[in-house]
């Protein structure tokens, strides 16, 4: 059960898990809303207490925001959080980006990338259509590969991905 | 229940963010996945395609939750909300969601802008590390 602390590693996971199994998975965001913790203030500064305790009790209420990918029938969990509003956009635009292999529609990039620079790749656009053409296999094998490698060369790999 | 058109499940979807508005606790859950029930039936698996959902034939319509999280005691407190999204309307209907949850999701942190000032007039070398 991964946690991903890029939103990027995230997306591309799950992109990869719901081409493998398009069916089953699903995407859960849990928006929640929790009380914050009260710190118990320090015995020795006895002074700072009651400026500390109002400061907590005026302190509002934190939200966290949690993305899951779940495919109920291989038991894959991919898990993204934030806590950050500004994130909040982008990563429903995220979702749905995602939702094109859940309706089993082709890649929204590749098309983008077809009549762009064509010239400049013509060889892997081919690869990539061959790819395309034995997801059955590739995908799933595509999925074992070991994350540690891929947080290490986070860089290039998610340039790789991107086009 | 049945499911919503997209503009009601909308509009219930902003009273249910905003019954949560002001609260100190509480939970929404937004669910999406591939709509397989009622549908046209895929084709065989063959030597070809040994899983045929992985290339339908047709796009499929994606199903879209959202809940309050409330059930067992809470049951008759549950608000449960569910819409239908035809492959050609996805991309409307989720800039349209990402708007209505962004101006719903009210309690993450904003961008805090000021202690970055601090930080700046503090040295002015690490954040200039940072900002490449």
């Amino acid at each position: 059960m991964p946690h991903y602390a890029k939103s990027e590693e995230w997306l591309r996971e799950s992109q990869r898990l719901l081409e493998a199994r398009p069916t089953t998975t699903r995407i859960t965001t849990k928006y929640s809303i929790k009380t914050p913790k009260v710190r118990k203030p320090k015995p020795t500064d006895a002074a700072a207490e009651p400026t500390t305790t109002t400061a907590a009790a005026a302190k509002p209420a934190r939200g966290c925001l949690a993305l899951k990918t779940y495919d109920p029938v291989s038991g894959v969990t991919l898990k993204y959080r934030t806590s950050k509003a500004a994130e909040v956009s982008r990563l429903i635009l995220c979702l749905g980006k995602l939702s094109r292999p859940m309706a089993g529609l082709p890649e929204l990039k590749d098309e983008i990338m077809a009549d762009a620079p064509a010239n400049e790749e013509g060889t892997p656009a081919a690869e990539k259509s061959e790819a395309a053409a034995t997801t059955t296999s590739a995908a799933p094998a595509a999925q074992q590969q070991p994350t540690p490698a891929a947080g290490g060369g986070g860089k290039g790999k998610k340039k790789k991905g991107k086009k | 229940m049945g499911h919503l058109s997209n503009d009601e499940f909308f509009t219930k979807l902003v009273e249910l963010f905003d019954s949560r508005k002001g609260k100190d606790h509480g939970h929404i859950f937004l669910t999406q996945k591939r709509l397989s029930y009622d549908q046209p039936p895929l084709p065989e698996p063959t030597s070809d395609t040994i899983l045929p959902d992985l290339h339908p034939p047709r796009p499929l319509p994606v199903l879209i939750r959202a809940t309050n999280g409330k059930g067992k005691e809470n049951r008759a407190k549950k608000i449960k909300l569910s819409t239908v999204v035809d492959p050609e309307a996805l991309p409307a209907f989720f800039e349209r969601y990402a708007d209505v949850c962004k101006a719903g999701m009210t309690t993450l942190k904003p961008r805090d802008r000021s202690k970055r000032k601090t930080k700046a007039k503090k040295k002015k070398t690490t954040t200039g590390a940072v900002g490449a």
